[in-house]
């Protein structure tokens, strides 16, 4: 018990010093690691290679820890150890973070680390802008188009080649390549439009609108394109039954990267997916015998000008307030930004270059589907994910909504009536 | 539970004298020895409760200053549609959850202890799932759950019923929770196996001889000898099940937590919810007291409602 | 008992036809009976025993198997065959001249290149998909797929940051094993002050500890992470986690304050009337006797520091301090959902407890019972 007790106070000495020395390590000297959070990462590996290359030409070490569930990101901002930079999966919760004083304004790093702006793409960079304040950098982007079953287009008797023109189109076409069993559960489903998430900004903006406004000053939830579009989604939903289509889709999130996805298996014919699905780690990887097309979702019938229309969302890297050493931060950051950087880490990963001379890169424009997203991206037309510092609370708030739509086929008026009003006097407290 | 009855008479109402000397030098003696849980107390359990007490009066966000609100989190949280929803759902799984799992627990403590060969065999299959740590438990039944592929639906179909869609569907979600739950009731059942086999063979034999059958003597003789571990039992399941977190954080895999639809956003599912990952600190604390004192009201009511109906042999 | 056994004859009665006749009926319904009641044990045994079989065969399947509907009760894995040196995947193809059994090169864009074990010269190519049918299905057997279990490590794994499964594995057990020694050695003395010294607002005291009992986690969660983070920096580390314990809780002061009252008092008396002090008798006597209630304090502490996800959750944030149960959820969380993968992790992550309950049977039933007992 003795020799007990004495270890017991050895190792409280210990940890006590430990720690002592974990809060006193001067910041001054020359950091020994920077470390990189990158949410998104299928092959984390790779990646690691890429920081290696910064640490062959700075001689500072970089370690990348990628793939990182969200609710992991936020207790790391808020902790004392936050990452040197952090790659976020989309812009929707920089200004929240920002607003909590989580994150940095970015205009001392683009000016020491002499980052070029007009190389940017305008619709990624977009999202990171709060009045004349950038809180992000783009850092690859993503753009969302109809993927088809040339296969199943085939036995349903439609042309293989030929994708809907327009969202009424894209419904008959879906009522054509659904099939239900004797028993009448479904045994092929035409088109889902949360196939794996939530594609609501792109329907609501086919419709003309959005749940804000431009500028992000008010919350727009309650208007006509965002009903639209939620009673258009509504239909794949209430026309094949609720709890059919709930039955026939469970478990297909889970499948999203094996073989067993229902885009592969033929369950499922038409849906809403990323760029990435055209490179070489989704389709020719996990279903290199599918058959299918790509091209921009379609408009509505009588809006023919908003053909080609997407929306710009994707990956952005932040420089937590809590970094130990900003200048060095800025300093990867730039590095980051560079053309080279850019083509190369989103030529291997299939993401859109946010750069404009990377986006020269034949990697980038040989492949013709993936040229798809490229047009999309450079299209006028191109819209962006309207953020505020609400979005932390309200993104929440509108996956639930639009659950209850889709997957209990209830009226969206008065639960948007309800959000509206919810998050108004939220919204305006939050811009004050 | 006895315990608190015995000291309850000691100390109240409190003395106040001069202490002996003797009584002094006890005094500093058992402080010693308490040293290491005053420390604890003082740090980790004092400190912050005084400290959330306050931060539920104010916004607190982690990196900002306190800014005082008075009691604007609270009534904040009377009229937040998610509060009540998680509200619901965790009384939900106590008022049928926790029940349904004392029940259970005591049939299999029955069946248990029937004098059959190979017993220890059978106890260890019904004990070994509540060592299953929580996440891998989760897992495994968010697997076995799963409609396309899951074992649960197949073994559903084999006897003609077509099982509902467990983890998508907002109806089905608390009960899949539910069997979870019972899958690791293994502790309850030892607890109750241990009461069984203390019930009194003479009284048993005794209620025989005067012609009660089976039924009778488990429901006269057996239910009130076990009734103060069903009373244990059903205090520190309730109080556990207002605390229910890491089987929902994991069982909604990488859907928003309360997936789907909300129905399980549990209490702390969503107090983790606002202090986490919204950063209302001041709100989450809000809510932990509003926790406290519902757990705090349960149990005094349970204790008070059971005195009727417990009996303490002795 | 009214009837006489059956084994034990009264020796004032002769061996009737009748009596025998009687004991025969009462061993026939015994048997009946006991029959009865293993049936009806095994039946809702099955609830208990078949996820946790389910577990280990699902960690065997193949990635073939594991989406099979209806799911199979046996791991079932893709034939291969070796042609030309490599190893290839065996498949059923109906071809012009009827259905063979071919070795797949590769699949690409649909179409197909296979090889006739038989003739590895001739290659022939297919489009997998004709119209309505599948023209190439893989023949399946029965196999027990081991790789599963290293490759659930690797999948697991973040290689960049040095975290593997057994980094999970081993800070899972570094935290384990300080808990349990802080554990024993903090809640020992303040369980000996409670059960055997008496001092003035020791009473009180102790209601107090019982108090604590019934405050949730959650009150004091939110000012102990911004303490541990913001004031101490020890965010990112084991210390929050591992600290607490080494200052007594009142569950474990309950449980062996509990088992202190059953030494003999007399015993302690006659120490002190020797002249040892408190302390002498707390560690010479009181502890030695404790033995059997330490190894089920230390058994359960294991459990429940093996079991932790919410500390770990709130506490570690980089995945190289990530325990098993946080490593599981991060790797479940991705959407790389591989059941087989993530089932053979899970199974992993419980072998240690298993191990640990038959190792210690008594002592995990004997301690369940002491926090069950009213007493």
């Amino acid at each position: 018990m003795k020799k007990l007790f004495s270890l017991l106070s050895i190792l409280m000495i210990a940890s006590l010093l430990l720690s002592a020395c974990g809060t006193q390590a001067p910041a001054s000297s020359e950091p020994k690691v920077l470390r990189v959070w990158i949410q998104w990462g299928d092959n984390p590996q790779q990646i690691q290679t890429l920081f290696d290359k910064y640490t062959a030409e700075t001689g500072i070490k970089v370690e990348v820890t990628a793939p990182l569930e969200v609710d992991k990101i936020l207790p790391a901002l808020t902790g004392s150890e936050p990452p040197d930079i952090l790659v976020l999966s989309g812009g929707d919760l920089v200004k929240s973070y920002y607003k909590e004083g989580l994150v940095d304004e970015l205009s001392p790093a683009i000016k020491s680390g002499s980052i070029d702006l007009t190389d940017f793409f305008d619709a990624p960079l977009q999202q990171c802008k709060m009045g004349d304040k950038i809180l992000c950098l783009p850092w690859g982007s993503d753009m969302y188009a109809l993927f088809w079953n040339k296969d199943l287009f085939e036995a349903a008797g439609l042309d293989p080649n030929t994708p809907p023109a327009t969202m009424e189109q894209l419904a008959e076409f879906s009522d054509k390549l659904t099939k239900v069993n004797p028993d009448g559960t479904l045994e092929q489903i035409g088109f889902l439009p949360d196939q794996g998430w939530g594609h609501s900004e792109l329907y609501t903006n086919m419709f003309g609108g959005f749940w804000y406004n431009e500028d992000g000053t008010k919350i727009t939830a309650n208007t006509q394109p965002v009903i639209d579009a939620l009673k258009w989604e509504q239909q794949f939903y209430t026309k094949y039954g609720v709890d059919n289509v709930m039955a026939f889709s469970s478990g297909w999130a889970d499948a999203y990267m094996s073989g067993d996805y229902p885009f592969y298996t033929g369950k499922l014919a038409m849906y809403v997916d990323g760029e990435w699905m055209t490179g070489p780690n989704f389709i020719s990887k996990f279903k290199p015998e599918a058959s299918y097309g790509v091209a921009a979702f379609p408009p509505p019938a009588d809006h023919p000008e908003r053909a080609n229309t997407g929306v710009a969302s994707g990956t952005v890297a932040v420089i937590p307030s809590g970094a130990a050493d900003k200048e060095a931060s800025a300093k990867l950051l730039a590095w980051m930004m560079s053309p080279a950087i850019v083509a190369e880490e989103f030529c291997f990963n299939a993401n859109l270059p946010t750069s404009k001379k990377a986006a020269e890169d034949p990697c980038f424009t040989s492949n013709p589907k993936f040229k798809v997203f490229m047009d999309l991206m450079a299209n006028p037309n191109a819209k962006v994910v309207v953020t505020t510092p609400i979005s932390l609370e309200f993104n929440d708030a509108w996956t639930l909504l639009e659950e209850q739509v889709l997957h209990t086929g209830a009226d969206p008026q008065p639960l948007l009536e309800k959000l509206q009003a919810d998050f108004e006097p939220k919204l305006a407290e939050s811009l004050k | 539970m006895d315990e608190l009855r015995m000291t309850d008479q000691k100390i109240w109402p409190p003395r106040f004298r001069k202490w002996s000397r003797r009584e002094r030098d006890n005094f500093k003696i058992g402080m010693l020895f308490l040293l290491p849980w005053t420390i604890g107390f003082l740090v980790f359990t004092l400190y912050p409760m005084l400290a959330s007490l306050v931060y539920s009066f104010a916004v607190y966000h982690a990196r900002q200053p306190l800014e005082w609100v008075g009691l604007k989190n609270y009534i904040d949280l009377f009229q937040d549609d998610l509060f009540w929803t998680a509200l619901y759902n965790t009384l939900y799984m106590v008022v049928i959850g926790v029940p349904l799992t004392l029940l259970a627990s005591f049939f299999c403590a029955i069946l248990l202890n029937l004098k059959v060969r190979g017993q220890a065999f059978y106890r260890v299959v019904y004990f070994l799932p509540s060592i299953v740590p929580t996440v891998a438990s989760t897992i495994l039944w968010l697997w076995i759950l799963n409609p396309q592929a899951g074992i649960l639906n197949t073994v559903l179909g084999y006897i003609g019923i077509h099982g509902p869609n467990w983890m998508s569907n907002p109806a089905w979600s608390k009960p899949g929770l539910i069997m979870l739950g019972l899958w690791g009731m293994g502790n309850t059942i030892i607890i109750y196996l241990s009461g069984l086999q203390d019930v009194s063979v003479s009284l048993l034999e005794a209620a025989e001889l005067d012609g009660a059958n089976w039924w009778q003597r488990l429901w006269h003789v057996t239910v009130p000898m076990v009734s103060p571990i069903t009373l244990f039992n059903l205090i520190t399941g309730v109080i556990a099940m207002f605390q229910y977190f890491a089987q929902a954080y994991v069982f909604r895999g990488f859907q928003n937590l309360g997936y789907p639809l909300n129905s399980t956003l549990f209490y702390s599912v969503l107090l983790y919810q606002n202090a986490f990952q919204w950063l209302k600190m001041g709100y989450a604390s809000a809510m932990a007291w509003v926790l406290f004192i519902i757990i705090l009201v349960c149990t005094l009511l349970l204790l008070k409602i059971s005195d009727k109906f417990t009996y303490y042999a002795g | 008992m009214t009837t006489i056994p059956a084994q034990y004859p009264d020796p004032r009665l002769t061996q009737t036809e009748e009596s025998r006749q009687r004991a025969r009926r009462k061993n026939v319904r015994n048997f009946f009976k006991s029959l009865f009641s293993h049936a009806l044990i095994s039946f809702f045994g099955l609830f208990f025993l078949v996820p946790f079989l389910w577990m280990l065969i699902t960690a065997f399947k193949s990635n073939e198997d594991v989406f099979h509907t209806p799911p199979r009760w046996l791991p079932y894995d893709n034939v291969r065959v070796e042609v030309n040196g490599q190893e290839l995947p065996l498949y059923n193809v109906i071809t012009p001249q009827g259905e063979k059994q071919l070795a797949a090169v590769k699949i690409v864009e649909g179409v197909g290149t296979f090889v006739d074990p038989q003739h590895p010269d001739r290659v022939v190519e297919y489009e997998i998909q004709q119209g309505e049918t599948k023209i190439a299905t893989p023949v399946m057997h029965v196999s027990f797929r081991w790789q599963n279990f290293p490759d659930a490590m690797n999948r697991a794994s973040r290689p960049s940051v040095d975290a593997s499964f057994w980094v999970y594995f081993k800070n899972s057990l570094i935290i384990a094993f300080f808990t349990i020694v802080g554990t024993l050695l903090s809640n020992a003395p303040v369980a000996y002050a409670f059960a055997r010294l008496k001092f003035p607002g020791r009473d009180i005291l102790f209601v107090i500890v019982l108090a604590t009992m019934m405050l949730p986690y959650q009150v004091t969660m939110i000012p102990l992470y911004l303490f541990f983070n913001n004031f101490l920096h020890w965010g990112d580390t084991f210390l929050p986690i591992i600290v607490p314990a080494f200052f007594a809780n009142a569950y474990d002061v309950f449980l062996l304050r509990q088992f202190f009252r059953t030494i003999p008092e007399e015993m302690c008396d006659a120490a002190r009337v020797d002249g040892a002090s408190e302390w002498q008798i707390f560690t010479q006597l009181v502890i030695p006797l404790s033995v059997p209630v330490l190894a089920t304090v230390t058994v359960f502490t294991f459990l429940w520091a093996w079991n932790d996800f919410t500390g770990p959750l709130l506490f570690l944030t980089s995945p190289k301090n990530f325990t098993m149960a946080l490593g599981l959820q991060d790797f479940q969380s991705q959407r790389t959902l591989v059941w087989n993968q993530l089932m053979a992790a899970a199974t992993v992550f419980t072998i240690p407890i298993v191990v640990a309950f038959f190792f210690a049977q008594k002592t995990f039933i004997q301690g369940i019972k002491l926090t069950g007992s009213k007493e």
